[in-house]
């Protein structure tokens, strides 16, 4: 009998130091919704946070699932922060609920909604419902793809590093300025192609492109989705024909996760092309970072309209 | 606060011209109990010092014109204020309409055509910072109005979770589920026979535990609830269930769950719940108790059920608004008591020998498989195949195989068609043709993975 005791013991003892033990926090841990979010943080945080993602830069970000393996990223999160605006709410709840991990809820001390730090674009006026598709009633989430945004980005996972780590302050202000520099670097080789952009129409799949077109110049003159989140319609696409003729477009900006089966009707008939870009970080293979993104997406846009 | 944290200050000011009078702290110490002496005076000098400093900044800062913060632009979405500033719960509701074009008849429990089935109220809301609460109401013409849910969930304590009220039984994959949000148009046949044709539900303590012992998601969720099963009017038992603790429900699952690739995923669960049911006595035996004054015409017989669950997942993340697969199954074993105590009779039960319990003395197993495939970005194709040996006919196999059609025209509401073929002849014949339509208004809270 004692020999069992012994026996069981030695396992919960195993257990405890193998299965249950956890590291000693010494970073920050933070996950966030998107990879634009994820490589922020990174730079910001460097080797003081340990940085994770829930959703991939190919991927929709509006529908992924709530699978309960990001329940375990989440669980011992220190800090959580996701695009807003309704973006992440098909399945942000979900995981919440199931990290049991208050410091990430609302109201918790890692609870990080980055767009409260963005002026948004496209806030709905007067009532809203359903009927205008999967519109979101606080604005337009797809802010990143703007650099201002970027830096503001920046900025406050800056300042939410810093509050919950008071003692590396001077680190991560340091890294932050460090990033701004080498996007304010980029920025500067971006011009030409920026000119080659201003005032050209486009059309584009979904509203995730305003805040790029905002930025750059870029004119959209007609979007794919008759209303958002809505897939074009076989009318919809003939008046999307008909206005892009009118405004002289001949390219159609689009998402990798969608269909182009209609996006290329559009173009051929328009005798232009469909250009697939990527939205965010690792949307496609040479996109690993934030600032490889814009500098990619702003070079595949202008050739396209050159 | 302020003036807690003044008063500390002021305090500490007083006392700090004191520490002036102390011996000189630069002074070498002469033994160790000096040294102790002078190193606790140091930072008792330091600690008045940094009062008096944070004192400083807080005046300098209240003092100081407000200023919005560098890092901030001036109008962001933040600056709009709160988005619910009366704090307003959510309100939605779903309903859910089911047609039957069955050939010889209608299949409904309430013998109509066309019926809209069942209302959902739902009231959800974070209670306090420690509690959140969920109402669900449910509506139907068979029903009237009734408490479908309503449960507290605890947020505010750190890996667990605790639930108090009524909720659907964690017990196999798809009880949890509202029916209106199944892949199918009613619940698999072992649910319905097993536990309860619109879900099984409790009223109880819920708790609920995540862990990753062994590096993969596990969650061991344990209840204990008032009763087991949905009460049936027309049985009386000698005394209620509940009476003793013994009497009450118990259920456990434990779901484990493994990516196999970023678009893959298994889970694997075990299930198991056991509770008092009050089962049918022959009816001359129930004359005689009722002919000796006992008001009882059944008994407490054990009933415990166990059940394990699989489900495959396939959605690749790229072309996941096209295509996705869910392969799904759950077998149960219904396990029930031979010779449950007999209420006794105080007459003399004259000339009566045969049986007194009524009730199933075998146990019953029962399970489905089923399959579904995206074919578009809304529409889906699926087929179930259901084996039991039915609680209802005495064990008698039951089989069954569904196809469904299903087209989302969008998230929030969903049409259904279904075809299903019965292994048995009966009086509702073979074939059953069910139609369905749903809609959600309002911020409905995503339903679970």
């Amino acid at each position: 009998m004692n020999h069992v005791i012994r026996r069981i013991a030695a396992l919960a003892l195993a257990l405890g130091t193998f299965g249950f033990a956890r590291p000693a926090a010494a970073q920050l841990k933070v996950v966030t919704s998107t990879t634009d979010l994820y490589d922020i943080a990174r730079q910001v945080g460097g080797n003081l946070v340990m940085v994770t993602h829930i959703g991939e830069g190919y991927q929709d970000p509006h529908f992924i699932e709530a699978k309960p393996s990001f329940v375990l990223q989440l669980r011992n999160a220190d800090v959580w922060a996701f695009v807003g605006l309704d973006l992440e709410i098909g399945w942000m709840p979900l995981l919440l609920d199931g990290a049991r991990n208050p410091k990430v809820r609302l109201g918790g001390s890692g609870y990080l909604d980055v767009s409260k730090a963005i002026p948004v674009l496209d806030v709905p006026q007067g009532n809203v419902d359903r009927s205008m598709g999967d519109v979101h009633p606080l604005g337009n989430p797809h802010y990143w793809l703007d650099p201002e945004n970027g830096r503001r980005i920046a900025r406050l996972f800056k300042d939410k590093f810093s509050q919950l780590d008071r003692k590396n302050e001077d680190r991560y202000e340091a890294n932050e300025k460090a990033f701004e520099a080498r996007l304010n670097a980029a920025e500067k080789t971006w011009a030409p192609y920026l000119a080659q952009i201003r005032g050209k129409p486009v059309i584009a799949y979904h509203t995730s492109w305003r805040y790029f077109a905002q930025y750059t110049g870029m004119r959209i003159v007609a979007y794919m989705e008759p209303k958002p989140g809505v897939p074009p319609s076989p009318s919809h696409v003939f008046e999307v024909i008909r206005d892009a003729k009118q405004a002289g477009a001949k390219v159609v900006v689009q998402e990798p996760f969608y269909d182009r089966k209609m996006s290329d009707l559009v173009a051929k008939n328009l005798g232009g092309t469909v250009l697939i870009v990527p939205p965010s970080v690792g949307g496609a293979r040479d996109v690993p970072d934030y600032i490889t993104l814009m500098t990619k997406d702003i070079q595949a846009v202008a050739a396209a309209l050159r | 606060m302020r003036t807690i944290l003044f008063a500390t200050c002021v305090a500490l000011a007083i006392v700090s011209p004191l520490g002036a009078q102390q011996p000189d702290t630069t002074r070498k110490p002469t033994s160790p109990a000096d040294s102790a002496r002078q190193r606790q005076v140091r930072d008792s000098l330091k600690a008045v010092q940094d009062s008096l400093d944070l004192m400083k900044q807080i005046e300098a800062a209240q003092s100081a014109p407000s200023q919005a913060p560098q890092s901030q632009p001036q109008q962001t979405s933040g600056a709009t204020g709160a988005t619910n500033p009366r704090l307003l719960p959510d309100f939605s509701a779903v309903g859910d309409f089911v047609g039957d074009l069955s050939p010889n008849g209608t299949t409904q429990e309430d013998a109509t055509r066309f019926s809209v089935r069942e209302v959902e109220l739902a009231v959800q809301a974070v209670v306090d910072p420690y509690l959140r609460g969920d109402v669900f109401l449910g509506i139907s013409d068979l029903e009237g109005v009734s408490i479908e849910q309503a449960y507290l969930t605890t947020t505010s304590i750190p890996d667990l979770e605790i639930r108090m009220g009524r909720y659907l039984m964690p017990f196999g994959k798809q009880n949890t589920t509202h029916r209106h949000d199944l892949h199918t148009i009613e619940y698999p046949y072992v649910i319905q026979r097993f536990l309860s044709t619109d879900g099984l539900k409790g009223t109880g303590v819920w708790v609920d535990k995540v862990f990753a012992p062994f590096g993969f998601y596990q969650e061991l969720q344990a209840t204990a609830v008032d009763r087991l099963g949905d009460r049936v009017d027309s049985l009386t038992t000698a005394e209620p269930a509940n009476k003793r603790l013994g009497g009450i429900g118990f259920s456990a699952r434990v779901r484990n769950y493994w990516d196999l690739t970023q678009a893959a995923n298994v889970e694997l669960s075990f299930s198991g719940m056991t509770g008092k049911r009050e089962q049918p006595l022959n009816e001359t035996y129930a004359g005689i108790l009722q002919a000796s004054g006992v008001g009882a015409n059944a008994a407490l017989a054990r009933q415990s059920t166990v059940g394990a669950d699989f489900t495959f997942r396939w959605r690749p993340l790229q072309q996941g608004l096209y295509k996705s697969f869910i392969l799904q199954g759950e077998v149960m074993r219904q396990l029930n008591s031979r010779s449950p105590e007999i209420p006794v009779a105080s007459a003399p039960a004259v000339g009566y020998v045969g049986p007194t319990y009524a009730g199933p003395t075998r146990d019953f197993t029962g399970a489905y498989g089923f399959a579904r495939w995206q074919i578009t970005a809304r529409g889906f194709v699926g087929a179930r195949y259901d084996w039991l040996q039915d609680p209802l006919q005495n064990g008698r196999t039951f089989a069954a195989g569904s196809g469904y059609l299903e087209w989302y025209p969008s998230e929030f509401s969903k049409f259904a068609a279904a075809y299903e073929r019965h292994s048995r002849l009966d009086a509702l014949g073979q074939d059953r043709i069910l139609l369905q339509a749903t809609f959600s208004l309002g911020p409905h809270k995503p339903h679970p993975f």
